[in-house]
């Protein structure tokens, strides 16, 4: 698949989704598939982000992914699950391990 | 539309949106360029797609194929299904056009500000929300130009961008964590990742830690 097939394959689904109950509105689903709806964005975007922060075991930086994936976390938790908050403290984190584990 | 209050009002209480999403524009722009697309097509992806985690899974995940790509797409897009039935039920009968082009940024930010707007009683939520949308639209475009073509001199692994990469998606999902279901479900995926990251070639191991973790999110109440 060339890049430009995926891009137009990425930019189909998303507008897909997005249109979804613009385009006839209806009711949302609920029960179970409504639940599991609600839940799979969170679980992505923390399985995304473990990957690319903790994972990587054989990373020489590990050490400092992990100081800033602790950062982020806190950083969440002292700015109200701030999305500048999480970004903010786990990069000054992820810079200072860095910087002091050479 | 453009000159009424609400439209006014939608443009001030976005002008930081504008910057922020600029500032992920000049990030995506230098990601995707350096995960080997053009910068040409680095913007034409920002013009058509207009989603910063899709687009940000899209370059994270190139190494892996096209098939965890779509399916990443797929599984962040899920997430516009409320929010699509949500908006559906504040604009109310509007002509399909109008439907189609609020349909195409409905992003998080705009549409947190539009429902806000609406429960604190604005009078015109199309108008508010195109304006909100308008200067999302801007900065992701502009950002994304800027960094696909003037900030391609940085080098992503020195500046630690990816790691920068895993916060923003760790930000993206420190809102979402409102209940207990919601910690197990964050708690899960971490677990998924691990083992998948261990045992499963890397086309499977994100999708396959999502869906199982949100399996366990299914099963669990609040």
């Amino acid at each position: 698949m060339s890049d430009l097939a995926l891009v137009f394959g990425v930019a189909v689904i998303t507008f897909g989704t997005r249109v979804a109950f613009l385009l006839r509105p209806r009711a949302a689903p609920e029960g179970r598939i409504g639940r599991f709806l609600d839940v799979f964005p969170l679980a992505l975007f923390i399985a995304i982000a473990t990957s690319g922060l903790v994972a990587p075991w054989g990373s020489p930086e590990l050490i400092a992914n992990l100081a800033g994936a602790l950062g982020g976390v806190i950083g969440g938790v002292l700015f109200r699950r701030s999305l500048w908050g999480v970004l903010g403290l786990g990069a000054a984190c992820f810079y200072l391990a860095r910087a002091l584990t050479g | 539309m453009f000159g009424n209050a609400s439209f006014r009002k939608g443009a001030r209480d976005s002008v930081l949106i504008l910057f922020a999403v600029g500032a992920f524009g000049v990030a995506y722009g230098v990601l995707a360029v350096d995960a080997g697309l053009s910068p040409a097509l680095t913007l034409f992806s920002s013009v058509i797609i207009v989603s910063g985690a899709a687009q940000f899974a899209m370059v994270g995940l190139a190494v892996a194929g096209p098939l965890p790509v779509l399916l990443a797409a797929t599984g962040l897009g899920l997430r516009h299904l409320p929010m699509s039935a949500r908006l559906a039920d504040i604009i109310e009968s509007q002509p399909l056009l109008t439907r189609l082009r609020l349909a195409f940024i409905l992003v998080d930010e705009t549409f947190g500000l539009t429902i806000r707007a609406h429960d604190a009683g604005v009078e015109d939520v199309v108008a508010y929300k195109t304006a909100a949308d308008l200067m999302l639209y801007s900065g992701w475009i502009i950002g994304t130009a800027a960094g696909a073509w003037f900030v391609s001199s940085i080098d992503p692994e020195a500046a630690g961008i990816g790691v920068l990469f895993g916060l923003l998606f760790l930000g993206l999902a420190a809102p979402m964590v409102k209940v207990r279901r919601d910690w197990v479900v964050a708690a899960a995926a971490v677990v998924a990742t691990l083992i998948a990251t261990a045992t499963l070639p890397v086309a499977w191991q994100i999708t396959t830690a999502a869906v199982a973790s949100a399996l366990v999110g299914m099963v669990i109440d609040e």
